[in-house]
């Protein structure tokens, strides 16, 4: 099912949650919300879900306006953050609850049941109650009950947050899995951005409310459209460093080198710009154009080397093979890949280069 | 040290529960004395020849079988019926929106302050009125409505998260289905905890019942063993054994529900 | 913080948000209105009605004159006065042993559902029967108390009969009555004060008895000041233990008045409604004051 917002806007009092957001989700996609907390991310799933009414705009499922349709008239399913798992049911009576409401037949809503704990795998487990199953578990659960009563859409709100981290990794390829087995657009909420990249074909990055990039995540990652989304997506976090804008050149902050970048617009002499670069994108030895850094420090995260390096007073970080020897307080030479190199604007976020 | 401090402390508590509980000890051992035994001095502990004598001229003289049904009959339906008004305003007060909503329900809390002997002159008149007086109806009808339960069990309505209501509301589940297939289930300890409490309220209860009951086929069992005190004089092992009649059942229920009635118990005084 | 936010959000007011709750609603605020909200609205009126008839309903019109009536009948101050007296002694009494109670139980004792049993055992009686077991206890020829008294050489006391040992028989029975409930407020308290507290002090190295006085009792503090004003509530409404000690009578020569005995004597002995009513107003007034106090200690002390 395709999903259309339309300046779809919700407002708690003053403050705006959600600001005239207009998107198009793909059908039979993983569609990822991402953002910070406070994005509104959550606020546009309680409205797709239609816990919250919508201040204004619209959603639309398909070709039909579903705006105003309460929750149990849209035929969605939902999978909360803390699995809402019905504590006094067993799981099988958990997953046939949405049927037993549609007053499917017993014996019918049973075979479902069944079928579906098969695809999430937790056939095993059909006589146990929420409390005895482990976290990942009862999100096995809850995926399936969402999906017994076959819905066009299904949702899930930070669907991995409650889970460790080595189950988290786990999980998310199980979440993909059944995705693509059952067919379902589904969209899940998350702060996570490896989380993000790593299963949704389209991400939608949010802040404040207010769409920033939507795309698949390695398009997010390779052509952020501002500052925010460079920052927001890749770990280590994306190295930032000042300076001024003079000629066309990048000129770090309280020197006089300079780097040339192909600049997309002009801008007046002493706009103040932030250089972003991906870890990855420094390479030493240097190839072509260097400049000079000294190394600060160095330490591994498993095969990699990052080293720490300081270029006129500001420490950045690069992946600098291991092979590489390299000593603390040595200066060295280094270039930056085409890729990987950004130049936004200080104070809006613009992307120059 | 240590120890001689250990064996002060079970000493006392032993000392202490004997107190408290020997009112009980001497009820039922001396209803199974017979009359001389227990107008001898010294007084015997253990009854020298046990009988169950009292017990069959109690239930011959005074019809203790019929207090009991009424007791139980009026307890039973005290508590299903206070039961439901308490769930279904619990839900409200906890889960639906309604303006006027929280105004409502702190003028309800402090309606728990007026005291029930307040009350009485003008029930007693709606009581009349509806001529109820001496049908059990008139025990049961002005006591399902219970501000204090609706309160404690709100309480607990209200630690059940969101997220199950919104994830039932998505499955197409009404308010009503979702309140008696989710809800009350959940809820089973406070709902377990708040009808032991009203039962033991009901089974206890004395002044309405000596207001509102003037034939003795309609008389609960507390009414009934005082009237019975009265008419037929005070031999106190025909007394004790009806005594012991009245309150062995809630014996019985507090040694079961030991846990349940002690914590409700707390909740409710420590409110807030 | 949400359910604010979800008000904010501005949900339509549909038939449907104002019917459902109001079809939720309507059997328990049936039965309140019916008993509680309208009979206290009404006492209150009657209170205020001159010569009012409960047949016929007819009263002269509306003044003080119940309730100068009832503050000038010496029998009223003196249920004031022996209402007052019950709660001097019955309140700080129980109190204290409960506290000692609590307190022995919530250390680490054997057998805690037993002893837990035996103390809390009273609260779930009948007042009537139990109270039964008392008169029998306190009888003057073959009680158990005076044959006790007898071993130890002192003069046997007429307990029920002797108008002036009513009170104090009343007081022990209320006293025995009122344990089991404040020693489970008390420890509901207990459980609230952070047993790192007492590790700490432990390790400090402080003795049982300093840590009692230095560190239980202030953290408790709260507990025992609620759990006085709820006695203290529950002691004014002294009226049942009455009828199965004294026959249903106000104590042997009729000394023994309560504020709700006398309430209970204008209406239902005497007919005098109106100053029955009068009665349970002033009865109301002083719940009143004493809850007032509580909210105020609870507020106080919300933030420890």
């Amino acid at each position: 099912m395709k999903i259309t917002l339309e300046h779809l806007t919700k407002k708690f009092g003053s403050t705006i949650a959600v600001n005239d957001l207009s998107i198009t989700m793909e059908s039979g996609k993983m569609i990822a919300l991402l953002g910070p907390s406070g994005c509104g991310k959550t606020t546009i799933l309680n409205m797709l879900s239609g816990i919250l009414p919508a201040t204004s705009g619209k959603i639309w499922f398909d070709d039909q306006d579903v705006t105003s349709l309460p929750p149990e008239k849209r035929n969605i399913g939902l999978v909360f953050q803390n699995y809402a798992l019905y504590p006094h049911m067993t799981v099988l009576e958990n997953i046939c609850f949405p049927l037993e409401i549609k007053k499917v037949p017993k014996k019918q809503r049973i075979a479902r049941a069944r079928e579906l704990a098969e695809l999430v795998r937790i056939s095993e487990y059909l006589d146990r109650k929420p409390a005895e199953l482990s976290g990942g578990q009862q999100q096995r659960v809850a995926i399936a009950r969402a999906l017994a009563k076959e819905p066009q859409l299904l949702l899930l709100d930070e669907p991995l947050s409650n889970l460790d981290a080595k189950l988290r990794v786990e999980m998310r390829e199980e979440i993909l899995r059944i995705q693509r087995a059952s067919n379902i657009t589904t969209i899940f909420v998350t702060h996570d951005q490896e989380e993000a990249s790593s299963i949704a074909d389209d991400v939608i990055l949010l802040k404040l409310g207010v769409l920033q990039q939507q795309g698949a995540a390695r398009t997010l990652y390779d052509e952020p459209v501002n500052f925010f989304a460079a920052d927001f997506l890749g770990a280590p976090p994306i190295n930032k460093l000042r300076g001024t804008v003079e000629n066309g050149a990048f000129v770090f902050e309280g020197s006089n080198v300079s780097l040339t970048l192909p600049l997309r617009r002009e801008v007046s002499n002493g706009t103040k710009a932030i250089l972003a670069l991906r870890a990855e994108s420094v390479v030493v030895p240097a190839d072509g154009a260097s400049l000079t850094a000294r190394v600060m420090n160095r330490y591994s995260i498993n095969k990699d080397e990052l080293s720490v390096l300081e270029i006129c007073g500001q420490q950045f970080r690069g992946f600098i093979s291991g092979d590489y020897p390299l000593s603390i307080g040595e200066e060295i030479c280094f270039s930056l890949k085409k890729r990987g190199v950004f130049l936004f604007v200080e104070e809006t976020g613009e992307r120059l280069a | 040290m240590k120890n001689l401090k250990k064996s002060c402390i079970y000493l006392l508590l032993t000392i202490g529960a004997f107190i408290m509980v020997f009112p009980f000890i001497w009820m039922i051992l001396s209803s199974l004395k017979t009359a001389a035994e227990v107008n001898s001095i010294p007084p015997t502990f253990f009854p020298s020849s046990p009988t169950m004598e009292n017990y069959t001229y109690a239930l011959e003289k005074a019809p203790f079988l019929i207090y009991f049904r009424n007791s139980v009959i009026v307890t039973i339906a005290c508590v299903i019926c206070t039961q439901f008004t308490t769930i279904l305003a619990a839900f409200a007060f906890s889960r639906l929106k309604f303006p006027g909503r929280d105004l409502m329900f702190s003028l309800l809390l402090s309606m728990m302050m007026i005291p029930f002997e307040m009350l009485i002159i003008t029930n007693y008149q709606t009581i009349v009125g509806w001529n109820l007086v001496d049908n059990l109806a008139a025990l049961i009808i002005p006591f399902t409505s219970s501000v204090f339960y609706t309160y404690i069990l709100r309480n607990f309505f209200l630690s059940i998260p969101d997220s199950l209501y919104y994830s039932a509301r998505v499955d197409g589940a009404s308010n009503w289905k979702y309140l008696w297939r989710v809800m009350v289930p959940m809820a089973k300890p406070a709902l377990v905890t708040i009808g032991l409490l009203n039962a033991i309220t009901c089974w206890n209860s004395f002044l309405w019942t000596v207001l509102v009951t003037n034939k003795t086929e309609n008389r609960t069992l507390p009414f009934g063993l005082y009237a019975f005190m009265t008419s037929s004089g005070i031999r106190y092992e025909r007394l004790m054994a009806a005594a012991t009649i009245v309150v062995i059942p809630m014996i019985i229920l507090f040694i079961c529900f030991r846990k349940e009635i002690v914590t409700g118990v707390s909740r409710g005084g420590l409110k807030g | 913080m949400i359910r604010r936010k979800e008000r904010q959000s501005g949900e339509k007011l549909t038939v449907r948000t104002i019917l459902e709750p109001t079809l939720f609603l309507a059997p328990f605020l049936i039965g309140l209105i019916l008993f509680t909200v309208y009979p206290f609205i009404n006492v209150i009126i009657i209170s205020f009605k001159q010569n009012y008839k409960i047949l016929t309903g007819a009263f002269s019109g509306f003044g003080l004159e119940n309730y100068q009536a009832v503050i000038s009948d010496p029998y009223f101050l003196s249920g004031l006065k022996n209402t007052f007296l019950y709660m001097l002694f019955v309140v700080p009494i129980a109190t204290a042993l409960s506290l000692l109670i609590a307190t022995m139980l919530n250390g680490n004792v054997k057998c805690k559902a037993l002893f837990q049993t035996c103390y809390f055992l009273p609260m779930v009686t009948s007042i009537t029967a139990v109270g039964l077991v008392w008169k029998w206890l306190y009888n003057y020829d073959y009680g158990l108390i005076n044959y006790l008294f007898s071993l130890f050489g002192i003069e046997p006391i007429n307990w029920l009969n002797n108008p002036k040992y009513n009170l104090p028989a009343l007081i022990i029975y209320g006293i025995w009555n009122m344990i089991p409930m404040t020693t489970i407020l008390l420890l509901a308290g207990f459980q609230n004060v952070n047993p790192q507290y007492y590790t700490a002090a432990r390790v400090d190295g402080a003795r049982s008895l300093r840590i009692f006085f230095r560190i239980t009792l202030p953290l408790l503090a709260p507990t025992i000041g609620l759990t006085l004003i709820i006695n203290m509530i529950t002691a004014s409404k002294v009226f049942s233990e009455l009828f199965p000690l004294f026959n249903g009578n106000p104590g042997a020569a009729y000394s023994l008045y309560t504020v709700v005995y006398y309430l209970y004597d204008m209406f239902f002995v005497k007919w005098k409604l109106g100053r029955a009513a009068a009665s349970a107003v002033i009865l109301f007034l002083i719940v009143l004051v004493l809850t007032m106090i509580q909210l105020f200690i609870q507020r106080k002390w919300k933030n420890y």
